[in-house]
């Protein structure tokens, strides 16, 4: 009826059930981490190298590449299982997202033949650069920008809230690399940097949890070679774009409070009254309609096709659906909550407000659901 | 839907379109009850699809006639549609010829002696003063720790009715019978075949639910495209793209709840009590948000809008509301100690 609203109910191919019990066996062997099913709230390097000897990171690229081939409903699988168990999945997440299927689309043979093994090994992180101090969510108005050089280009300025630069090895930054004109997505460029140049600098941000997984990053006169460009440049804007799709319809946008009411069932197993069993009932009922609706959308993006408005659509819902979660569980507490629930909920709320800004306010998805309606 | 039920929701919703207009709804809401539309949908095999020929029916599978049913809702069809369906169902299951139509069902209090006197009564039956049958259940008599629960199969001439009306503005009566019912039309039933009953009302309601939301939709967005206020239309403010996109965002999730029930062949509890409360939930604050965006066109009596917003907060109350199906899909989750709340929701069918 809407351009963008096809959530036709696909299936999980019959190979993913084993795949899954490998990844629960997997997950069972793990001690060394606390669960959060926030993607954000946990990243070991050790821990991604060791999802890396199994072939989980960079799955569905081409074997060529060091990938494994797999469907991207495969990889699906292995993503909600770790956010599910709360697995500290943040070092590889970029990489495996986003960054590795970018340079796919857009990359030289010579980008993707030094990256995609790397990423793949579990060697080689990823952070992404967009937001600028006086750049949020009008993307367009970055101030980044490279001048041309011999060989390459020298960068300067500045990007924000870059989740795990202080762990990561490489950063895609979007920057300008023509002055601004009439057409604002015009001369825009992805450079691939490297945070662990000299002339790069790395400033920690406590969030309000107290915890530091976000950076400010400074670029003085940083030089990029010319393989270090991604796609052509001025074509920045158009690639971006074209990432959203898989950085908004996964099941991160839905799980991240999932923590909070897998312990919230848990305690109730033992005595729950009709208002605490009721709201599990409903929270359930989310969980599992957003998860179709996600899974619907990777179907898609199987198929080649780009779904932005339902992408956007599953971002919205979902993080809708992950704020409610603390708000309402913590209104039913059953007398005798476990500690770690308590605890779940503590973390959840603290991180709550990050859901509805991270990868696209829920104002700019709303706005593009708008345009998928046909009103703007 | 496979590619026959694509052809059967084309086909039912061009003849809902075009035989079932806002005017049509609006005369049946002042008491013009349009038989000819139910004659129309009868001679078209729109009423008894998915009931095996052989009882009466047009054949086909129970999703067929849930499709027909979504198609229906987009035009706020004043007919006991959903009524039908859920007593011939329950009739084709007990391999017994479909009675006079249209039929529904009736779960009051009533009592039925060994002599095979149906005595009782049951407050606000939909459309009873247009039902052919009924089918009284007689239900709570423990005996000798069974539920001995009995259906009874009533004719129109058999019962005393109250007309009222409900929030949809379709009749709505209470019911009363007095009569000596014929022991072949005395069927014994269990308890699952009870909750049956209430699983196919409920599942009805969900897709009819998640259809009159697309088309609350579509014409909550339509209207902001053509209502010009401060020199422009309102679809250009920012603050109405917010609410529709909101809007959107629910009925997204309705449609492809209602979508897993159309998707298998035969109805999983779970997976209606998922789609009747998402879609009830749903539908509640997609009419606030319909509402506010029509203004007061949309709360006069004949605009469209609320021939499908009144029914919507009828539905989402009718074959359980959302609380009690949370509880049920609780239930679900709840059971099994053993298995964790991620295991059990990764076995659902997609």
């Amino acid at each position: 009826m809407f351009q963008g609203m096809n959530f036709s109910p696909a299936s999980l191919p019959p190979s993913v059930d084993r795949l899954r019990e490998e990844v629960r066996a997997f997950l069972e062997e793990e001690t060394d981490w606390q669960p959060n099913s926030d993607f954000n709230a946990g990243a070991s390097p050790a821990f991604s190298k060791r999802l890396a000897m199994r072939g989980w990171i960079g799955m569905t690229w081409p074997e060529r590449y060091g990938g494994g081939g797999k469907s991207f409903l495969e990889r699906y699988v292995v993503t909600e299982e770790l956010l599910a168990a709360g697995a500290p999945v943040g070092c590889h997440w970029i990489a495996d997202r986003q960054s590795g299927p970018l340079l796919l689309k857009f990359g030289t043979e010579a980008q993707r033949q030094r990256f995609l093994p790397a990423i793949v090994g579990g060697d080689c992180f990823f952070s992404i650069g967009m937001s600028e101090p006086d750049t949020g969510s009008d993307l367009a108005s970055i101030r980044t920008s490279a001048v041309r050089v011999d060989g390459g280009w020298r960068l300067n300025g500045s990007k924000i809230w870059t989740s795990g630069a202080h762990l990561n090895h490489y950063m895609v930054t979007l920057v300008r690399t023509t002055a601004p004109s009439e057409n604002r997505h015009a001369g825009m460029s992805q450079f691939i940097v490297p945070i662990q140049d000299p002339n790069v600098t790395i400033r920690g941000i406590d969030n309000l949890a107290g915890e530091s997984d976000f950076n400010q990053v400074f670029f003085d006169d940083v030089f990029i070679a010319d393989e270090l460009v991604v796609g052509q440049p001025g074509n920045g804007w158009a690639q971006v774009m074209s990432e959203l799709a898989y950085e908004r319809s996964g099941p991160e946008r839905f799980l991240s409070a999932f923590r909070v009411l897998t312990e919230f069932v848990g305690c109730l197993q033992v005595s729950a009254d009709r208002q605490q069993r009721a709201l599990a009932g409903r929270l359930i009922t989310h969980l599992v309609t957003l998860r179709r609706m996600s899974i619907s959308v990777a179907s898609m993006l199987e198929s080649g096709e780009m779904p932005d408005t339902e992408a956007a659509l599953i971002k919205d819902l979902g993080n809708t659906y992950e704020r409610m979660v603390p708000e309402l569980i913590r209104l039913h507490l059953p007398d005798q909550s476990s500690a770690r629930l308590l605890s779940a909920l503590q973390e959840c709320i603290l991180h709550a407000p990050s859901f509805t800004l991270r990868g696209g306010t829920r104002e700019i998805l709303r706005g593009i659901i708008a345009r998928g309606l046909g009103l703007r | 839907m496979n590619e026959d039920q694509v052809l059967v929701a084309d086909t039912a919703g061009r003849i809902f379109r075009e035989e079932c207009p806002a005017d049509i709804v609006q005369r049946a809401e002042q008491g013009i009850y349009p038989s000819e539309l139910w004659t129309v949908l009868i001679d078209n095999g729109l009423v008894l699809a998915g009931i095996d020929e052989a009882n009466g029916g047009s054949g086909g599978i129970l999703v067929d006639a849930l499709v027909i049913l979504r198609e229906a809702a987009r035009r706020a069809v004043p007919l006991p549609l959903a009524e039908t369906f859920v007593a011939s169902q329950l009739m084709n299951q007990l391999q017994q010829p479909i009675p006079a139509l249209p039929v529904t069902l009736v779960q009051g209090h009533f009592d039925l002696t060994e002599q095979g006197r149906l005595t009782g009564q049951c407050p606000g039956v939909p459309f009873a003063r247009h039902c052919q049958s009924f089918l009284i259940v007689v239900g709570d008599s423990v005996q000798g720790g069974q539920h001995n629960d009995r259906l009874c199969l009533v004719d129109a001439d058999q019962v005393t009715l109250e007309h009222d009306r409900n929030i949809s503005g379709e009749p709505c009566d209470a019911l009363a019978i007095e009569i000596e019912v014929a022991q072949q039309r005395i069927f014994a039933v269990d308890r699952a075949f009870l909750d049956r009953g209430r699983l196919l009302g409920a599942a009805a309601r969900a897709v009819m639910m998640a259809g009159a939301l697309e088309e609350m939709l579509k014409i909550t967005v339509d209207y902001a495209l053509e209502r010009r206020q401060f020199g422009k239309a309102i679809a250009k403010f920012q603050a109405i793209q917010q609410q529709l996109a909101v809007f959107a965002g629910e009925v997204a999730a309705s449609v492809r709840a209602a979508d897993t029930l159309l998707d298998s062949a035969e109805l999983n509890p779970l997976d209606v009590a998922i789609a009747k409360a998402r879609i009830g939930e749903a539908s509640g604050l997609s009419a606030e948000i319909a509402h506010q965006v029509h203004g007061a066109i949309g709360y006069t009596r004949e605009h469209r809008l609320n021939q499908l917003s009144r029914r919507l907060w009828l539905w989402r109350d009718q074959f359980g509301n959302e609380h009690e199906w949370h509880e049920t899909v609780a239930e679900a989750f709840l059971s099994d100690p053993g298995m964790g709340l991620w295991q059990k929701i990764t076995e659902l069918k997609v």
